[in-house]
């Protein structure tokens, strides 16, 4: 688990009874802190003569759900009980791909359901999901089920879903310290920050990943999110270079990004500008369509990587180096190049499959895919939205991805800066 | 001193039946029997010196099989006519409250189930202390949890009588119970084996006690807070020149009761007695209400 998935979970407790007289409300709140946990008291309800009975709401906050199970256990000795102790209640799934009415939305959270008594953690969190709880398996040794979060589509008639709200809780991404790797939950985007901070916290955050990912304790890895402005600005050398040199394990785009790729290799124009004069190339117009072409002729990037047709660009660094690539189609490409997921559900399908261990992820000039991929990342994932327009991060959040860290600012001179640092300075061509 | 209000009657039961059959505490072994005739020697010789120290004894059918029923502490908690019975934590022992229901309703108790399912394991974990005898206070409940019974139980125990509760957890299961780290001596003294308590309950009981009589760890370890008190005569399972001086000081005569084979149980002399006579009327009521009172609800009596 990185230390962005650190999260905080709570739980609201009731202590009833003479409890201020005899010490125990002192001694509870003593055993949270030195567990290293804290407390809120939410209601305190003084006795007013000797034999009334005190009563006290308070809600205990610790790092992870086993640390706060653990202490609730340690407290319940002395009176203290969950205000909520109910199993989260399920009703099976009607047909396929329909979710019973009042079925439990998900969150991008952590979160854990109640099973006979058990707390159970589902899978990776995505949100507007369902809550699915698999029964345990009768052979095996394990006794408690499984708890999924399923897209309404992929749901089975049949299928017990999470009703209602009960038995669900969801954990809080920490807050991090200022100064601290990554500033969480933060959706505050201005073009007036510094930039040279917000790099080098997304260069850190991509660096830290890599050493999770070399200890080999799970996630790690980083994920690149594009849009055809990428090329368009002069960014795509930059990232290209990431790539090459395992800086990025994984990358979502559309059939622009890929397309203008390919063209400003094959070519030397995105969207036929020259990229080494800015100025549009004769005929150009045409140039991304013939590239679309071609590589429908080879079948697959691949291929055209494999004939050698297609020699440079993030493309053929990400063939090159087995870097898994997910290009979503939409409604207006041309095309599209024979990659390309046509089917949005496929594609989003897609793009949720290859999602475990990834605990990076850098959304680069892209509305469309960038929200998309905030659909399905959990909160936990470390995000950066890099785009010359504040508005991008700001839907972005409006989604339900408020971990987005927003750096507005050119993507060109951005990943420019980006591939120094974490690559070193590139190699000038000597005189 | 001024003596305790309650401890001149109290229940026994001849341990005509008991012996170590299982081993729920640290002091039980099976393989260590005790002496079925000294152990009815020793019995003999605590009712004797309750006896002589003026109290008068009651004494409970023995029952084969229900070899711990010798601990009468455990049966329940008596207020006036009510007796509240104990839901033992062991399974062992769970056959002991049906008889102990039917002696208290034989004699017209009012018996009083606590609410709830919480393991509650009476009067060897609730002991009244500090009614004040000019009546502004009542006595409160000293309860011991964790070990035996839950503090749920004790706060609905609390509820049920009306009386304030000071819960005390138990920290050391060598003083499994309340009753062997604590022993109300007289309206402002009591013996107090901190080894048993933590630091929250020491604090509190410093609070209630005017005057703690601390015991050392072999005072605690050898059962001197497992006594019980019949006016200004304390019986003791066993006791140091030390405490011995300290008692007489405080206008007490110590007797001492040997009962070693009872310990081989885990209990001393205050598990083998159950007191009988004890009031918790006045509790926490201010002078205001308590006029108020109804003679039948047995508060007038304890007015001066």
């Amino acid at each position: 688990m990185s230390a962005a998935d650190q999260g905080v979970t709570s739980e609201i407790v009731r202590l009833d009874g003479h409890v201020v007289d005899s010490l125990l409300l002192a001694k509870v709140l003593d055993t949270i802190v030195d567990a290293g946990a804290s407390y809120e008291i939410l209601e305190l309800e003084m006795g007013t003569t000797s034999l009334d009975e005190s009563h006290v709401r308070i809600r205990v906050s610790a790092a992870d759900e086993p640390a706060l199970d653990a202490l609730l256990a340690e407290v319940q000795v002395h009176g203290v009980n969950r205000e909520d102790a109910s199993d989260a209640e399920v009703v099976a799934a009607p047909v396929d791909g329909v979710l019973p009415a009042e079925f439990y939305s998900t969150t991008n959270l952590v979160t854990w359901v109640r099973v006979d008594g058990r707390w159970i953690q589902s899978g990776r969190p995505e949100m507007d999901c369902a809550l699915v709880v698999d029964p345990a398996p009768s052979t095996a040794g394990a006794d408690v089920g499984r708890v999924r979060m399923v897209p309404m589509h992929r749901v089975h008639a049949g299928e017990q879903v999470v009703v209602g709200w009960r038995g669900v809780r969801v954990e809080n991404p920490t807050r991090a310290d200022d100064g601290d790797t990554f500033g969480f939950m933060t959706s505050e985007v201005s073009s007036e920050k510094p930039k040279a901070v917000s790099l080098a916290r997304v260069a850190a955050s991509i660096r830290d990943a890599r050493h999770r990912r070399e200890r080999g304790a799970g996630g790690g890895r980083v994920l690149a999110v594009c849009g055809p402005a990428v090329v368009h600005t002069g960014a795509a050398p930059a990232l290209a270079r990431l790539v090459r040199d395992g800086w990025v394990q994984l990358l979502f785009a559309g059939n622009g990004f890929a397309t203008h790729d390919i063209e400003s290799n094959v070519l030397g124009t995105s969207l036929g500008v020259s990229l080494g004069e800015g100025i549009l190339a004769e005929h150009g117009h045409a140039n991304h369509l013939r590239v679309i072409n071609e590589v429908r002729r080879f079948g697959s990037i691949a291929a055209a990587v494999e004939s050698g047709w297609l020699g440079g660009g993030v493309l053929y660094e990400c063939v090159r180096a087995g870097v898994p690539f997910v290009l979503g189609g939409s409604v207006r490409d041309d095309g599209p190049l024979p990659d390309v997921i046509s089917d949005t559900v496929a594609a989003a399908d897609a793009m949720r499959a290859r999602l475990d261990d990834v605990d990076v992820a850098v959304m680069l000039a892209t509305t469309l895919h960038a929200i998309a991929t905030g659909n399905l990342l959990p909160a936990g994932v470390e995000t950066y939205c890099v785009d010359i327009n504040q508005a991008v991060v700001t839907k972005l959040a409006d989604r339900g991805s408020h971990q987005a860290l927003g750096i507005v600012t050119d993507v060109g001179l951005f990943m420019g800066e980006l591939a120094d640092r974490l690559c070193g300075p590139e190699q000038q061509p000597g005189p | 001193m001024t003596a305790l209000g309650w401890g001149r009657r109290f229940l026994l039961c001849r341990p005509v039946h008991f012996t170590v059959a299982y081993e729920i505490n640290p002091y039980m072994h099976v393989q260590v029997h005790p002496d079925p005739d000294v152990a009815l020697a020793e019995h003999d010789g605590l009712v004797t010196t309750l006896r002589t120290a003026g109290a008068e004894l009651e004494f409970l059918e023995p029952v084969a099989g229900l070899p711990d029923l010798v601990f009468t502490a455990n049966a329940g908690v008596v207020d006036r006519d009510v007796f509240v019975p104990s839901r033992f934590l062991h399974p062992e022992r769970q056959g002991e409250s049906v008889h102990d229901i039917a002696w208290f309703s034989a004699r017209g108790f009012h018996v009083s189930p606590l609410a709830g399912d919480e393991p509650f394991e009476g009067a060897g974990d609730v002991l009244p202390f500090g009614a004040d005898p000019a009546a502004t206070r009542g006595p409160v409940l000293v309860a011991g949890y964790r070990t035996r019974s839950s503090v749920g139980a004790q706060t609905n125990l609390s509820a049920l009588l009306g009386v304030p509760v000071r819960t005390v957890e138990l920290v050391d299961e060598r003083f499994y119970h309340v009753d062997l780290v604590f022993c109300p001596v007289d309206e402002r003294r009591a013996l107090i084996a901190p080894q048993g308590l933590d630091r929250y309950g020491c604090r509190v009981l410093e609070e209630l006690v005017p005057e703690p009589l601390w015991l050392t760890d072999d005072e605690a370890s050898s059962f001197c807070a497992n006594s019980v008190v019949v006016g200004d005569v304390i019986v003791m399972p066993s006791c140091t020149p030390r405490l011995g001086r300290i008692l007489e000081d405080a206008g007490l005569s110590v007797a001492v009761s040997p009962v070693g084979e009872f310990l081989k149980a885990g209990g001393g002399c205050r598990c083998l007695t159950l007191a009988l006579d004890v009031d918790l009327s006045a509790a926490g009521r201010p002078d205001s209400q308590r006029v108020g009172q109804s003679a039948d609800e047995g508060l007038v009596h304890e007015l001066p």
